[in-house]
C-alpha cells in the first residue's frame, strides 16, 4: 500500500520534471511564427541574459551553430584593409587588461605571443587535412631559395612536436566538445544514423498536420489532436510500412486502448531508450532541437499565434515530443535487433574515429603548427625552443590553448567591430563639427517623414540633396497608429503596428460614397475572376480539371515567355487588366461613432481624442512642434517582390511586416482633421491652418512613390505638392541608382532613370531571387536631430531616428519612448542578420534556391527538411555582421535611468549584445558605453571626404563605401 | 533540294546543341571559367539557333507536303562479325518535330530563368553544364531515328536529371535522393537496353524506319506476331514507367525536388516526366500490334492518374502536389496512347508542359497567390472543395488519406518486396562464398576484410546505411 502511494508519487514528479524539462527546452526554439508576418528579432534572443560572447558560444553548444566568422574570413577581410592591425591591438590590449604584460616563458608578453597569433595564418584544420598539408604541400621545406632556412623550419617543427607532446596531456580534455548529448551518445550507439528515417516520416506527419489550408484533401479528424491523429492513421495493421516500422501498429494500438497520460508514456518512453533519469532534461531538449524548425512552428502556433486560420491547440508540443519518441523507439530498437547483421562490420562507436578527425578539435599536431606558424613569423629558432625547460614549455602550451580558434574569431569579430565604429563616430564627429557653423533653417519649403528604416537614409538624402530647402524625419513607420486594418479588396484584417503592441482598433478602407455602386460592380468582377482563378488553380492539379487545362495548357506559354523575358511588360499588361477590377477611389473608415472600439461598423476607427493622442506623440517623438512648412508628407514603407516566400520580412519592421501605407494615411487624415488640431493645440502644439499633411506610400523594392487623397488637398496646395512631387521623383531616381549599385546584375553606368527601371524590373521578375537587399549593410542607428547628419553619406546602413533633445523633459520621457522601439527593434534586425550571416545554414535558412513552401506556414529545404527560419543566404550575401550601434543624442545620466528602467534595454545593452554611445546636447561631444560607463570618445581621424553629392561618391563603386561630407544638401540660407 | 535543305537545317538542329555540350564541357574539363553572361549568352544563341532550324523545317514540310525526313550520320559503331551496329540516324516527322519544338522553347525558357535565378550561385557553371547536356539529350531522344540513337539521348537526359536533383551535394538529402532516382533511372535503362537488343535479335534493326514503312506517324505498321510485340512492348512500358515516374515507380517524382527551382520545373514538371510517353509514342506501332499489350498500357495509365489524383490532393507542399499533379496528367496522357489517340496525346503533352512549367516556375509565389485569391474572394478559400470528397464515408477516407499521404505505399513495397530479397539473395551468396573459400584454403580468405576502412569512409557508411 505504502509503496504504491510512493510509486504513484514518484511517478508523478517524473512527469513534472518532464513537463518542465518541456517548457524549459521552448526556450531553445526558434521563436518565428508562420511566414507570412515575418518580424525580424534576435535569433538567440532565449540568450539574452547572458553576455553577448557567452551567448554565441551557447548558441554553439545548443545548435552546433557557428558564432563567428571563420578565421579565413577574418583573415581575408584583414588583408582587404577591413580590419587592421590597429584594430587587432587596441581590442587585444583592452580585452586583457592587466594581462596583457603577463610573460610567457621566455617569449615575452601574453599581448604579444597573441597579436602573433592573430597575425600568423593559423587555421584550425581536421587533423586529416593538416595531415595532407605537412606531408604533400611545401609548407615544412619551402623557403626564401636558402637550403640551411630549409633545414632549419624541418627543425623548427622538430622541436615544436617534441615540445608539445613532452606536455603532458590534460590541455586538451577542457575544450568544449560540441554534439555529445545522451541522445548523439544513443544514435552513435547503434551505428545507424536512425534520426533520417525518424524524420522522413515526422516531417511528412508534421507537414499534414500543420496545413494551413493547402492540400485539398486534409488530414482526416486532425482537430482530435496531433497524438490521436496519428495513433487513427498509423494504428491499421494491413499498412505496408518499412521494416523498421512494422511493429509500430501494434505499439499504437496499445497507446490507444490504455489512454494513458502523455507524459507518463513519455517517461515509459525514455526509459525504454535507456536513457538514465538524470539525463532526461537534456534529452528532451535535444529531441526537441533536432527539428527544432517544426517544433517551433507548433509551439508558436501553439502559442502565440491564434489568428492563423488552424492554429495548434494546446499541449501539441508535448504530443509532438512524444510521436518523436514513439518513432524513435522503434528506429533504435530495429537497428539494434539488425545491428549484427550488416557485413559483419563493427559499427562505428566500436571504432572510434581517430581523435579530432572532423571538428578541428585541438590535437598534438595541430597545436604543433599553430606554435610553428607563430614560430616562424616571430623567428624563434629551434635551438631556442629546445633549450625550454618542461615547466616553460607546459606554460607556452597552455597559453596557445588558453587562446584557440573561438577565443581568436572572438577578438577578430571585436576588432572588425571596432573598425566601423570608430570610422562612424569620427564622421559623426565630423558632421556635427561642420553642421554646428550653419544657422538654422528658415521654414523649410515642405516636411517629409520616413520610416527610420535604414533603407529610407538614402532616400532622405536624395530628397535634401534634390531640394535643400526641405527639411526630413524619421520615426517608427506605423507612426503610432496602432490598427487592424483592411484594405478595399483585402479579405482580412491584419495587424499594422509592432508585434509587441496588441491593436484595439479596426480601420477599414471603404470606397468613396460616390462610387460605391463602381466598387460594388467591380468587386463582383473581382469574385467571379478569383473563383474562376481558385477553382484553376485547384483543378489543374486534379484528374479531369487537369486534362482540360492540359490541353488548354499551350495558352500559358504566352504568360511563360512573357513573363520570364520581359517582366516589366508583362506586369504592365496585368497591371491594365488588373485596373478593371480594382476598387475606385477609397477613404478610410477613421472617425468612430460607437464608444467603444470593436469590428462592427460603429466600432470602426478611432475617438477625436484618441486621434488627438497619436498626432501629439508623433509631433513630439520626432520634435516637429513649431516651423512647420504648408506641405508635410508621411511616408509609409513596403516592398513587392514576386517568387518570395520571405515578401513580409522585405514590408515595414514596425508594421508587423505589413505595408505601412495605410498607417501614414491614416496618420495625415487625423492630423488634418481641425477638431484634432484643436486639441493637439491644447496641448501646446499650435499647427497653423494653412498646414496640411499628405500621406504616401514608399515601395522600397521598385522605389514607386504613392500619394493618398490627393483630392482633398486644397487648391492652394497644389503647386507646392507638384513641386514636391518633382522633388521626390528625381530623389526616387537617383536611390534606384545608388541601391542598384550592390547589385551585380546591374551594369554601374546606370542613369537614374535607367535605375528606376532596373528596380521595377527586379520586383516584377518571377526568376530575381534578389529583388532587394532589404535591411542588409545594416550596422548603425541614429537617435537625435537629423540637423546633425544632414549632408552625411551613411551608404544606407544607418537607421534614422528623429528626435529633439531640447523639447524633451529633464528625465528624458520622449526618448525613452522613441529607444523603447527602437532599440528592440533594430537590435533584433541588427542580430537576425548577424547569426544568419555568420551561419546561413545554421542560424538562417540557407540558399534560396531549392525551397518548398510548405503547410502555408514556412519553407524546406528541397523535397523534405526541417522548417527552415531565419533570413536566405542570397538576403545576408553582402551585409557585415556587426552588432549595431546606436549614436543617441541625450545625456549620460538620462541614458542610464532608461537602461535601468527597462529591463528589455537592460539586457541588450549590458550584455553588450547592442553598442551604444552617446552625443551630448549641449557639448556635442561623443562618449562610448562600455564596461557600464559612457566614456568619452576621442575622434581618431578629424576629416572626412567632402564631395557636391551622394552620387559623386558611389559613382562606379560596387562595395561598401565609407563615410562622406556633401554639399548639396546645405539649406539655402534665406531672408 | 527540298530534302537537302530540310537536312542542313536538321544539321543544325542537331549541331548546336551538341557544340554548346562541347564547349561547356572542354572548359570545364580544362579549368576555363567562362563569365556568367558569356555562359547566358552561348546558352541563348545556342536555343535560338536551333529553334529558328525547326521552324524552318516545320515550314518547308507544310509547304512541300512533305511529312517523313531522316539525317543518316552513319553507323558509329560496326561490328560485321557480330552483326552489330550502333546506327546513327535523327527523323524529322509530325512527332518529333512538335516535341522538339517544345524541349527548345522550355529550355530556353528556363535557360533564361535560370541565368537570373542562380546568378552569384557558386555551381552556376556546374547547372549549365548540365544544361547543355539535358538540352543535347532531349534533342536526340526527340528527333532519333533509331533505337540506339534514342538510348544515347534518353541517357544523357538521365543522367544529367539525376545530378541536378543532388546539385546541392554539399547537403546530404539531394545526393540520396538523386541517387534514389539514379538506380530507378539504370532499372529503366536497362529495360529499354534490353528491349533494344529483343528487337535487334527480332528483325535485324533497330530503324525505326522499319515500322514506318510507307506511311509516316502515326500511321505507321509493323511485321511482328503478336507476342514478340508483347515482349517488346512490355519491356519498353517498363523503361517508359520508370523514366516517367508512372506506377510503380512514382516514389521518386517528390524527390526530385531538391534541385533549384528551374530544373525542378524543367526537369519533373515537363520534359523528361513526358519522354516515356514520348517513347511510347515512338513506337506506337509495336504498341497496335497486340491487344494485351495495349490493356497493360492503360491499366498503367489508369492507376498512376488515379493514385497520382490521390496523392496531389493529400500533400502538404507546393512542389510535391505539383510533381504529383503533373504524374496525374502523364498518367492520362499514357491512357490516351493506349486508345491509339496519338495526336491528342502530343497535344496533351505539349499543354502540359508548358503549363506545368509556369506553374512549378511560379511555385515560391504561392503564398501571395493565396492571399490575391482570398482578397477577391473575400474570405477563406474553400478547403476540401468538391463534393466528392466530401461524401466519401469516414472509414474510406481514412484509407484514401493513407493511400495519398504516404505516397501509395510504393517506395515501401520496391524497398521491400524488390530490394530487400535482391539485397538479401546476395548478401546470401557473399556468405556462401566466403565459407566455401574460408573452408577451402582453411584460413579467412578475403584479404579486402583485413584493410581497415579511412574513418571518414567509416562515417559515411553509417550515415547512408539504410539497413536494407
Amino acid at each position: 500500500m505504502v509503496s504504491t502511494v510512493e510509486q504513484g508519487h514518484c511517478a508523478a514528479s517524473q512527469t513534472d520534471r518532464i513537463q518542465q524539462a518541456i517548457e524549459h527546452a521552448t526556450h531553445y526554439l526558434p521563436s518565428q511564427g508562420p511566414i507570412k508576418v515575418f518580424v525580424h528579432h534576435n535569433t538567440l534572443h532565449a540568450f539574452e541574459d547572458l553576455k553577448f560572447d557567452q551567448g554565441v558560444l551557447k548558441g554553439l553548444e545548443k545548435y552546433g551553430c557557428e558564432p563567428y566568422f571563420s578565421e579565413a574570413r577574418y583573415r581575408q577581410e584583414m588583408a582587404k584593409g577591413r580590419i587592421r592591425q590597429e584594430d587587432l591591438e587596441s581590442v587585444l590590449i583592452d580585452d586583457l587588461g592587466d594581462e596583457a604584460d603577463r610573460l610567457v616563458a621566455s617569449f615575452g608578453t601574453r599581448y604579444g605571443l597573441r597579436l602573433a597569433m592573430l597575425c600568423s595564418p593559423i587555421q584550425q584544420l581536421p587533423s586529416r587535412e593538416l595531415d595532407w598539408l605537412l606531408s604533400e604541400t611545401q609548407v615544412l621545406e619551402e623557403g626564401p631559395s636558402s637550403g640551411d632556412l630549409a633545414k632549419s623550419r624541418r627543425a623548427l617543427w622538430d622541436a615544436c612536436v617534441y615540445g608539445v607532446s613532452s606536455v603532458p596531456r590534460g590541455w586538451n580534455q577542457a575544450s568544449p566538445k560540441v554534439h555529445n548529448g545522451p541522445r548523439d551518445r544513443l544514435i552513435e550507439s547503434v551505428g545507424y544514423d536512425t534520426d533520417r528515417w525518424v524524420h522522413e516520416w515526422l516531417i511528412r506527419y508534421c507537414s499534414a498536420f500543420l496545413d494551413q489550408g493547402f492540400a485539398p484533401f486534409t488530414l482526416v479528424d486532425r482537430d482530435r489532436g496531433f497524438l490521436e491523429t496519428f495513433l487513427e492513421l498509423y494504428r491499421p495493421r494491413w499498412q505496408l510500412l518499412p521494416s523498421w516500422l512494422k511493429r509500430l501498429p501494434e505499439y499504437l494500438g496499445r497507446v490507444k486502448t490504455e489512454s494513458r497520460d502523455r507524459l507518463e508514456l513519455i517517461v515509459e518512453l525514455l526509459q525504454r531508450l535507456g536513457i538514465d533519469e538524470e539525463e532526461w532534461d537534456v534529452f528532451i531538449e535535444q529531441s526537441l532541437l533536432a527539428l527544432r524548425g517544426w517544433a517551433g512552428m507548433i509551439w508558436q502556433m501553439e502559442s502565440q499565434t491564434p489568428w492563423t486560420p488552424y492554429p495548434m491547440p494546446k499541449g501539441t508540443l508535448i504530443e509532438f515530443l512524444l510521436v518523436r519518441l514513439l518513432l524513435d523507439v522503434q528506429a533504435v530498437e530495429y537497428a539494434q535487433r539488425h545491428q549484427k547483421q550488416v557485413h559483419g562490420r563493427k559499427s562505428t562507436s566500436e571504432n572510434p574515429l581517430v581523435e579530432g578527425a572532423f571538428e578541428g578539435a585541438l590535437t598534438v599536431k595541430s597545436l604543433a603548427y599553430a606554435l610553428f606558424l607563430v614560430a616562424l613569423q616571430r623567428k624563434w629558432n629551434a635551438s631556442e625552443l629546445k633549450s625550454l625547460t618542461p615547466a616553460q614549455w607546459e606554460q607556452l602550451v597552455k597559453e596557445f590553448h588558453a587562446f584557440d580558434g573561438l577565443a581568436r574569431r572572438r577578438i577578430f569579430q571585436l576588432a572588425y567591430e571596432r573598425r566601423y565604429r570608430v570610422q562612424a563616430l569620427d564622421a559623426v564627429a565630423c558632421s556635427v563639427a561642420r553642421r554646428r557653423e550653419q544657422g538654422r533653417r528658415e521654414t523649410p519649403w515642405f516636411q517629409a517623414i520616413a520610416c527610420i528604416d535604414d533603407r529610407e537614409e538614402s532616400f532622405r538624402r536624395h530628397l535634401e540633396e534634390v531640394e535643400p530647402r526641405c527639411q526630413t524625419f524619421g520615426a517608427a513607420g506605423f507612426y503610432a497608429v496602432v490598427m487592424y486594418y483592411r484594405g478595399a479588396s483585402e479579405a482580412h484584417y491584419r495587424p499594422l503596428c509592432p508585434i509587441n503592441a496588441v491593436p484595439q482598433h479596426y480601420v477599414q478602407e471603404e470606397p468613396l460614397f460616390s462610387s460605391i455602386d463602381l466598387n460594388e460592380r467591380r468587386q463582383q468582377r473581382r469574385r467571379q475572376l478569383g473563383a474562376w482563378g481558385h477553382f484553376l488553380h485547384a483543378s489543374s492539379r486534379t484528374m479531369l480539371g487537369g486534362l482540360l487545362t492540359g490541353l488548354l495548357g499551350s495558352l500559358a506559354t504566352f504568360p511563360l515567355v512573357a513573363r520570364v523575358l520581359s517582366p516589366r511588360l508583362a506586369s504592365r499588361i496585368r497591371g491594365g487588366f488588373g485596373s478593371l477590377v480594382r476598387p475606385p477611389s477609397t477613404e478610410l473608415h477613421l472617425e468612430r461613432t460607437g464608444t467603444s472600439p470593436g469590428m462592427s461598423d460603429e466600432g470602426l476607427g478611432y475617438s477625436i481624442d484618441e486621434m488627438a493622442k497619436i498626432v501629439i506623440r508623433i509631433l513630439q517623438d520626432i520634435g516637429l512642434t513649431d516651423g512647420f512648412s504648408r506641405l508635410i508628407v508621411f511616408f509609409g514603407h513596403g516592398s513587392s517582390s514576386l517568387n518570395n516566400p520571405h515578401e513580409s520580412a522585405y514590408n515595414c519592421g514596425a508594421c508587423s511586416g505589413g505595408r505601412g501605407g495605410p498607417n501614414a494615411r491614416a496618420f495625415a487624415k487625423m492630423a488634418n482633421d481641425p477638431r484634432v488640431r484643436h486639441k493637439v493645440a491644447q496641448a501646446g502644439i499650435d499647427v497653423p491652418e494653412e498646414v496640411r499633411f499628405l500621406g504616401a506610400y514608399h515601395n522600397t523594392c521598385n522605389d514607386r512613390v504613392e500619394y493618398y487623397d490627393l483630392d482633398q488637398l486644397p487648391n492652394s496646395h497644389r503647386v507646392l505638392f507638384r513641386s514636391m512631387e518633382a522633388s521626390v521623383h528625381e530623389a526616387r531616381c537617383r536611390n534606384a541608382q545608388e541601391r542598384s549599385r550592390r547589385f551585380e546584375s546591374a551594369s554601374l553606368g546606370l542613369t537614374p532613370a535607367e535605375a528606376l527601371e532596373h528596380v521595377e524590373e527586379r520586383s516584377e521578375d518571377l526568376s530575381q531571387a534578389r529583388p532587394e537587399y532589404n535591411h542588409a549593410t545594416n550596422a548603425m542607428c541614429f537617435v537625435g536631430q537629423r540637423h546633425w547628419t544632414r549632408g552625411l553619406f551613411m551608404d544606407r546602413r544607418s537607421f534614422l531616428a528623429s528626435y529633439d533633445p531640447n523639447q524633451d523633459d529633464e528625465r528624458g520621457a520622449i526618448v525613452e519612448r522613441v529607444l523603447q522601439a527602437a532599440i528592440p527593434v533594430c537590435g533584433g534586425i541588427s542580430l537576425e542578420y548577424y547569426f544568419s550571416t555568420v551561419d546561413p545554414e545554421g542560424y538562417g535558412c540557407g540558399s534560396k534556391l531549392p525551397h518548398n513552401i510548405t503547410s502555408l506556414a514556412g519553407v524546406m529545404t528541397g523535397a523534405a527538411s526541417d522548417l527552415r527560419p531565419g533570413l536566405s543566404q542570397q538576403m545576408v550575401e553582402i551585409h557585415e555582421p556587426l552588432r549595431i550601434l546606436f549614436v543617441i543624442e541625450t545625456t549620460a545620466n538620462i541614458m542610464r535611468r532608461i537602461i535601468d528602467a527597462n529591463p528589455p534595454i537592460h539586457s541588450l545593452v549590458e550584455n553588450e549584445w547592442v553598442q551604444i554611445a552617446l552625443l551630448d546636447p549641449e557639448t556635442q561631444r561623443l562618449s562610448l558605453y562600455r564596461r557600464g560607463v559612457f566614456e568619452p570618445y576621442k575622434p581618431i581621424q578629424g576629416t572626412l571626404p567632402e564631395v557636391p553629392s551622394s552620387k559623386e561618391w558611389y559613382h562606379a563603386q560596387r562595395d561598401h563605401l565609407g563615410f562622406a561630407l556633401t554639399k548639396a544638401s546645405q539649406e539655402v540660407q534665406h531672408g | 533540294m527540298v530534302e537537302s535543305m530540310i537536312s542542313y537545317c536538321g544539321m543544325v538542329v542537331i549541331l548546336a546543341p551538341l557544340s554548346l555540350l562541347v564547349v561547356m564541357g572542354i572548359a570545364s574539363l580544362f579549368g576555363l571559367i567562362f563569365q556568367e553572361r558569356f555562359i547566358a549568352r552561348m546558352t541563348q544563341w545556342t536555343v535560338l539557333v536551333g529553334l529558328v532550324g525547326l521552324v524552318t523545317i516545320l515550314a518547308f514540310m507544310l509547304l512541300h507536303g512533305v511529312r517523313f525526313i531522316a539525317v543518316d550520320i552513319g553507323d558509329w559503331v560496326r561490328l560485321e562479325e557480330e552483326a552489330f551496329h550502333f546506327h546513327v540516324k535523327f527523323i524529322f516527322d509530325r512527332l518529333s518535330i512538335p516535341f522538339a519544338i517544345l524541349a527548345f522553347v522550355l529550355c530556353g525558357v528556363v535557360g533564361a530563368f535560370a541565368q537570373r535565378y542562380l546568378h552569384r550561385e557558386v555551381g552556376f557553371r556546374r547547372f549549365f553544364l548540365l544544361y547543355a547536356l539535358f538540352l543535347a539529350g532531349m534533342t536526340f531522344s526527340a528527333l532519333a531515328g533509331t533505337i540506339e540513337t534514342l538510348f544515347l539521348g534518353w541517357e544523357m537526359v538521365g543522367l544529367s536529371s539525376a545530378l541536378l536533383v543532388a546539385y546541392f551535394h554539399e547537403r546530404e538529402a539531394p545526393v540520396v535522393n538523386g541517387q534514389r532516382i539514379w538506380s530507378i533511372y539504370r532499372l529503366a535503362d536497362a529495360s529499354f537496353l534490353i528491349a533494344a537488343l529483343v528487337m535487334h535479335h527480332l528483325t535485324g534493326k533497330g530503324d525505326f524506319g522499319a515500322f514506318v514503312g510507307e506511311h509516316p506517324w502515326p500511321d505507321g505498321t509493323i511485321e511482328l506476331p503478336a507476342w514478340q510485340a508483347l515482349l517488346v512492348g512490355s519491356l519498353l512500358l517498363l523503361a517508359a514507367a520508370g523514366k516517367s515516374a508512372l506506377v510503380p515507380f512514382s516514389g521518386w517524382l517528390p524527390r526530385a525536388m531538391e534541385g533549384p527551382t528551374p530544373s525542378s520545373a524543367i526537369f519533373y514538371g515537363s520534359l523528361s516526366v513526358h519522354l516515356g510517353a514520348y517513347l511510347l509514342l515512338r513506337v506506337s506501332p509495336i504498341l497496335e500490334a497486340s491487344r494485351v499489350l495495349q490493356g497493360f498500357v492503360i491499366g498503367v495509365g489508369v492507376i498512376s492518374a488515379i493514385s497520382g489524383g490521390l496523392m496531389s490532393r493529400v500533400q502538404s507542399d507546393v512542389k510535391s502536389a505539383l510533381a504529383f499533379a503533373s504524374l496525374t496528367q502523364v498518367g492520362i496522357i499514357v491512357v490516351e496512347i493506349g486508345l491509339g489517340l496519338y495526336y491528342l496525346a502530343l497535344i496533351h503533352i505539349i499543354g502540359h508542359a508548358c503549363m506545368r512549367t509556369l506553374q512549378l516556375l511560379r511555385a515560391p509565389t504561392l503564398l501571395t497567390d493565396y492571399h490575391a485569391l482570398e482578397n477577391a474572394i473575400g474570405e477563406r478559400l474553400p478547403q476540401n472543395g468538391s463534393e466528392v470528397t466530401r461524401r466519401i464515408p469516414s472509414r474510406w477516407k481514412w484509407w484514401l488519406y493513407r493511400f495519398g499521404l504516404e505516397r501509395g505505399y510504393l517506395e515501401v513495397m520496391l524497398d521491400r518486396f524488390a530490394v530487400e530479397p535482391f539485397l538479401f539473395a546476395f548478401r546470401w551468396a557473399d556468405r556462401q562464398e566466403r565459407a566455401w573459400t574460408d573452408w577451402l584454403s582453411s584460413e579467412p580468405s578475403r584479404e579486402s576484410d583485413q584493410t581497415p576502412l579511412h574513418p571518414e569512409a567509416m562515417l559515411i557508411e553509417a550515415k547512408s546505411n539504410d539497413l536494407t
